[in-house]
This record gives structure tokens, sequence and C-alpha cells, in this order.
């Protein structure tokens, strides 16, 4: 018998999002193409706003996009850029990895690979490098399932971007290093059109930790509209970390990442949400061949006024597959944030087991988490299901610490380092976990007042 | 002067009179078992001592080492030397036991504790505890079984050194080898580290383990017989109804 355990939720005819179409822009375009007809979606489409039905919007409407330059290079006058900004060096861990691409702004200002996996044929450098030496092999796969019409951000990001990173890893390669890419916001004025493809041949293995950092700064905006996309192929196997804290300037991520996973490829993916002041993630993770498998974990942390509207699909195209997704997340201040978790299964992907759990604390009176689990079967030969919980803090697991010594500050953090411990120690990575960790503490003891109110006001 | 000294202690829980005038002092290298029927009155007492925010003290005053604590928050009374080990262990999930016990360590001294003092502690309570190694690398409490809560309890216990400890039906929900363990583990401490008890409980049979000096009977919210082991062979005999009408008729 075959095994259905669906259950559709009553969000189901809520859900505002949607996964990307099969196709994406790129098939059978050009660059130049495709940035033409990015700019005119750009030039006719207004700031987005998404809404879902009655109870939450995300409006770019503050965003003063005419505001903001894209720093490219080429202004005759400005000063050359600075090379790795202060918050890049600060923040990323000091650890030997496979390579570094680091942009600041709209500039690559560092790229570094390891002689090694040069040699062996892997490829790191700026997209706008890869274009030029490597046109073929980067335009069969560039914009293959990202759209560039669905809003003017994504838009832009297709029309403008700069830069970029793009990782190639050949056949067979196995990298135990990480190789990390960075994107940095040093300032007020900035929009940052990012965009990273990375390609994983057959049977590679590799880690990538992509960051994105910004230095805190008091008064103007910026802007990270972002687009991730990476393609893993038969049997290849990538563990990815994004590690985003845009700090307390009033930075807006707009970003979309896809990730495509080939036959019996499999991809270990934890974004980790650690700050920006409106952020609007569209997260996909599709196994798009027989036998592909993936873990998807995420975590985030809003806190002050922040705004996080997180939307990750959980895709199969083909099966049999599996999916494993695993969310946790916590708000403080008057923070919102918004988890919405599809899972959709395609006609003909039978055969396919996956299981969405999303998990959310809330420690403030005023701040809010929604989560919204949905699920769209169109296959009969499938299991797919969800749960998750909703959580304050636990005031007997309080006093417990507290008889043991812990003060109140300090049992919190114990509560709400443990609520996330999971999912870090799954980054697998001591010192991308210690970062995790660091940002979350730092979090809490900029919240206790806050949190200490909650508490003795219930 | 006792190390801790309960006097007329009164506390509501939510409006409800639970304690209505209790007096007690307990000192480092005593032991005393606190009994009564369920509903007496022993957990509210238990939980009072540590400061726990649901319970109201409306009279009264608890005294240790000297210092008035009547008002202090449970983390500074643990500080300066209270322990209790729960009825119900709370789990602490993503914490390890090992973890734990560094940071309630440290959080008592000034400079943390260094890595091999601390494994020399540990192990030293492990053996008495007869706990797996393992152990202390599960997450507290997190799925552990009764038995396993109770000596993750009193493991704790021998690691933070309290002077006085309040153990809250330490003995409930446990079979007779763990039981022994627990009881054991207690009395060693009692006997190496002159701590001071106060065991609560229900039951005779953790008291055929450790001996208590003291023993007093709490019934609806007041002390009404105190007196030495003897009382509780009495208990043993007569239970709860005899000694209630006893009292009863004499009040």
């Amino acid at each position: 018998m075959p095994e259905v355990a669906v259950k559709p939720g009553r969000h189901r005819e809520a859900t505002l999002y949607h996964a990307l179409a099969g196709v994406g822009a790129g098939n059978g375009r050009t660059l130049a193409q495709l940035r033409e007809a990015a700019l005119k979606t750009y030039e006719l489409s207004e700031l987005p706003v998404w809404r879902r039905s009655g109870f939450w919007t995300t409006s770019l409407q503050n965003l003063d996009l005419d505001a903001l330059q894209d720093h490219a290079p080429t202004d005759a006058g400005e000063q050359p850029s600075g090379g790795v900004p202060d918050v890049v060096q600060r923040t990323l861990p000091d650890r030997p990895h496979a390579g570094r691409l680091v942009q600041n702004g709209g500039e690559v200002v560092e790229v570094e690979l390891n002689p090694a996996l040069a040699a062996r044929g892997v490829i790191l450098c700026s997209l706008e490098d890869a274009f030029r030496d490597h046109g073929e092999l980067v335009g069969r796969w560039y914009s293959k399932r990202l759209t560039i019409d669905r809003h003017k951000l994504e838009a832009a990001n297709a029309a403008f971007w700069t830069g970029g990173a793009f990782l190639y890893v050949p056949p067979g390669v196995v990298v135990q290093e990480p190789f990390e890419i960075v994107y940095a916001i040093d300032g007020p004025g900035v929009a940052q059109y990012a965009r990273t493809l990375v390609l994983g041949e057959e049977t590679s293995d590799f880690r990538i930790h992509e960051y994105g950092l910004g230095e805190d700064f008091s008064d103007g905006q910026a802007l990270h509209a972002g687009a991730f996309e990476l393609y893993l192929q038969d049997g290849a196997r990538c563990r990815l970390a994004h590690l985003q804290d845009w700090g307390r300037g009033e930075v807006y991520d707009v970003s979309t990442r896809f990730v495509g996973v080939g036959r019996d490829a499999y991809c270990h993916w934890l974004p980790a949400l650690l700050g920006g002041h409106l952020v609007r993630q569209h997260l996909e993770l599709a196994v798009s061949e027989p036998g592909g498998d993936m873990a998807f974990r995420g975590l985030f942390f809003t806190e002050e006024r922040e705004h996080l509207d997180v939307f990750a699909v959980d895709l199969h195209e083909a099966g049999p597959s599996g999916g494993d997704v695993h969310w946790r997340g916590a708000a403080t201040g008057e923070s919102r944030a918004s988890f919405e978790g599809l899972i959709q299964i395609d006609p003909g992907a039978q055969q396919t087991h996956t299981y969405l759990q999303i998990h959310s604390m809330m420690l403030s009176p005023k701040a809010r988490v929604d989560s919204i689990p949905s699920v769209l079967v169109s296959a009969d030969d499938v299991s797919a299901s969800h749960g998750g919980t909703v959580g304050e803090l636990d005031e007997a697991a309080i006093f417990y610490m507290q008889s043991r010594g812990l003060d109140r500050p300090a049992a919190v953090r114990v509560i709400v380092e443990g609520f996330f411990e999971p999912l870090i120690a799954e980054l697998a990575d001591e010192a991308l976990e210690e970062i995790v960790r660091t940002k979350i503490a730092g979090k809490l003891a900029a919240a206790r007042e806050d949190i200490e109110a909650y508490a003795t006001s219930r | 002067m006792a190390d801790l000294e309960i006097r007329d202690l009164h506390v509501r829980i939510e409006e409800r009179e639970i304690l209505r005038g209790v007096d007690l002092d307990v000192s480092r290298g005593e032991v005393h078992a606190l009994m009564g029927p369920n509903g007496s009155g022993k957990s509210t007492l238990a939980n009072t001592l540590l400061g726990h925010p649901s319970y109201e003290i409306t009279e009264g005053s608890i005294t240790f080492k000297g210092q008035d604590i009547t008002e202090s928050e449970p983390h500074e009374r643990a500080k300066a030397g209270l322990f209790l080990a729960f009825q119900y262990p709370v789990s602490i999930p993503g914490v390890s036991v090992a973890n734990f016990l560094r940071m309630a360590i440290n959080a008592k001294r000034e400079e943390p504790i260094q890595v091999k003092e601390f494994r020399s502690q540990l192990q030293h309570a492990i053996d008495l505890l007869d706990v797996d190694k393992a152990f202390t690398s599960r997450h507290l409490n997190d799925g552990f079984s009764g038995g396993e809560k109770k000596r993750a309890e009193i493991l704790q216990m021998a690691m933070l050194a309290p002077d006085v400890a309040i153990l809250d039906e330490t003995d409930s929900g446990l079979d007779i080898d763990a039981l022994r363990t627990v009881a054991e583990g207690v009395q060693r401490l009692h006997e190496e580290q002159g701590l001071g008890a106060l065991i609560i409980t229900h039951y005779q049979r953790i008291l055929h383990y450790i001996k208590p000096q003291f023993v007093h009977i709490l019934m609806d919210g007041r002390i009404v017989l105190q007196g030495g082991v003897e009382l509780v062979e009495r208990l043993e005999r007569e239970g709860y109804d005899q000694i209630r009408q006893e009292v009863g008729a004499g009040a």
C-alpha cells in the first residue's frame, strides 16, 4: 500500500508565495539579453509589497531606492574601496579555508583560492570574470532556475549586478575546508546587487559558507538584493551555510536562493538569519532528480524592530527523494518574523518522503513569530507532514537553573542557546558554530531588560 | 544559631494559604526528615526555601548562615549554600550535564574552575552515584528515566557541595536499587562533607538508608510533631490518620 500521510493544513488557500516555476530565465538567452529584459521589468514595476491574507505584510515602500547608489568602481573621482571591510575581518573566523571571495558593496575586493585546488580545476572568481573567462560554462547555468521578473528588486539584481561570485568544483573533487563567499555592506547609501553561482560537478564534495555582513550605521539606508544559485550534479554532496547579520543599520535584504539537487546528490543547507532591518528571503531547495536527498535547516533571531519574512520551499520534482526541513527561530523586542514553509511534491515525484518542522520562541510581549507550514502534493505514493511548536520561556526551567546558582539572564541564555543548539551543532564546523553562538548570546544580552520585563509581567 | 532558621513561615499560592506558621532549624552535619501526607505543604516549603516566584511569603522569615534570605533571589540562595533536589527535575534540552555543572560551579566562583579540577570532581561524583560516564554528556534530564533524573540531582548536589540540601521526595518513583544508590550517595555526602539535609518524604523507606537525627511531621501547613527516629517507626505502625487524630484532639 502506498503511504499517503498528507496534512494539507488550513493555510493552503492563504499561501501567497509560490515555488519558482520549473524553468528560470537563463535558458538560451545571453547575459546581455537577460539584463535588457530585467531592466524593462525594473523600470515598469513598483517596489514590492507582499501580503498574506489579513495578517502579514512585507512592504518595501520605505526604501528610498533612488537615494542609493550601486558601488560600481567605475565612477571617476570616487575613492577606490578600502579593501576588506572591518566587519568582515572582525566576524570571519581565522581558520583554514579552501578559498575566499569578498565583495564590498558592488566590488569584489578579495579573491583567494588554494593553489592546489586551482591546479585540480576548481574555479573561484568574480562572476564578472567568470563570464569573461568561462563564458560557455557560466552561460549554461546562469539563471537556469532563477527568475528575473517576479518583482522589481529581483529584476534590479539581474539588471545591475556587479562583482558576484562563481565557484566551480570539478567532478570527483573533494574539499574538506569551506569556500567562503562574503557580501559586505560597510555603510549607508549602498545598493548591493549580489549574485552567486555555484556548480558542483558529479561526485564532488565540498562546503560553502556564504556570509552577508553589515557594518553598524545610524543614518541612511542600504540594500542587499541577492541571488544565489547552486546546482549539484549526480552524486555531488554539499554542506551549505548562509550566515547573515546586517548589523544595526537600516539594511533591506531581498534575496532569492535556489539549490538544485541532482541524481543521488545531497545537500545540507543551513541559513542562519541573524539580523537585518527588513529581510525577505525566498529559499528553495529542490530535489530535481531521482535519488536526491536533502536536509534543510535554518535558524533566525530577530530583535528590536526588525522584520523578517522567510519563505522556504522543500521542492521535490522527482522521486524517490528525501527531505527533512527543520527551522528554529526566536524574537525579542518589537520584532516580527514570519516563516512560511512549503512542501511541494510535483507529479511524478513518487516515493518522496519529507517532513517539515518549525519551532519558535517568543522572548518579548511585543515580538511576534508566525509559522505557516503548507503542503502541496501532486503525487500519491509519498509521505509529507509537518509539525511545530511555539514556545515561551519555561519558567520552571529558569527556576531550576536559578536554584543551581545561575542568575536569571544566564538561565535564559542557557534555554535559548539550548533551543538553537541542535541546529547549531549540525553546522559541524566549530568556527562557524562559534560565530552563531556568539551572535545569539550578544542578542540575548542586548535584550536582557526586555526579556526580564516580559517575565515579570506574566 | 542554626544555619537554616525558618521562623513562623506563612506561605500562599494563588490566594490559598499552604504553610501556616512553620518553625524549623537545620544545620550543617544534621539530617532531618520532614514527613507528611499529600497536600500537607511539604513541596511548598521546599520551593519557598529556594525562592520560587509563585509562592508568596505573607509572614515569617528565612535566615541562612545569619543572613535574612526571605526576599533573596533563588540564585543568591544557591550561592549562599542552599540546594534543592527537585521532586520533578525539568529537562534542559541542548545543555549537557557536564556543561551545566561547569556553569553552576562557575556561578559560585570568582575564577572559572580549572578543567583538571573539574574533571576530578566530576569523576568523584560519578563514582559516588554509580552512573555511566556517558551520562554526563547527555542533555540534562532530557529523556532521562525517573531514576536517572534523581541521580542527576544528587550528582549536582555532590558537585556543588552545599551546606544544607533540601531533598524533595527524592525517593518517589525510584526502584529499590536506585533508591539505595541515591540514599547512599546522600549519606556519604553527609559523612564526608558534613552536608546538612532536610529530607522531605511521604514514605519511610528512604529513611532505612539514611538515619535522620530529627524527624518533623507536617500537617495542614504546620509542624505538628517533632522527635527522633522513633517517630518514623511510630508513623510506620500507626499511619498519618492516627497522628492526625491525636494532634487534632490535643489542639
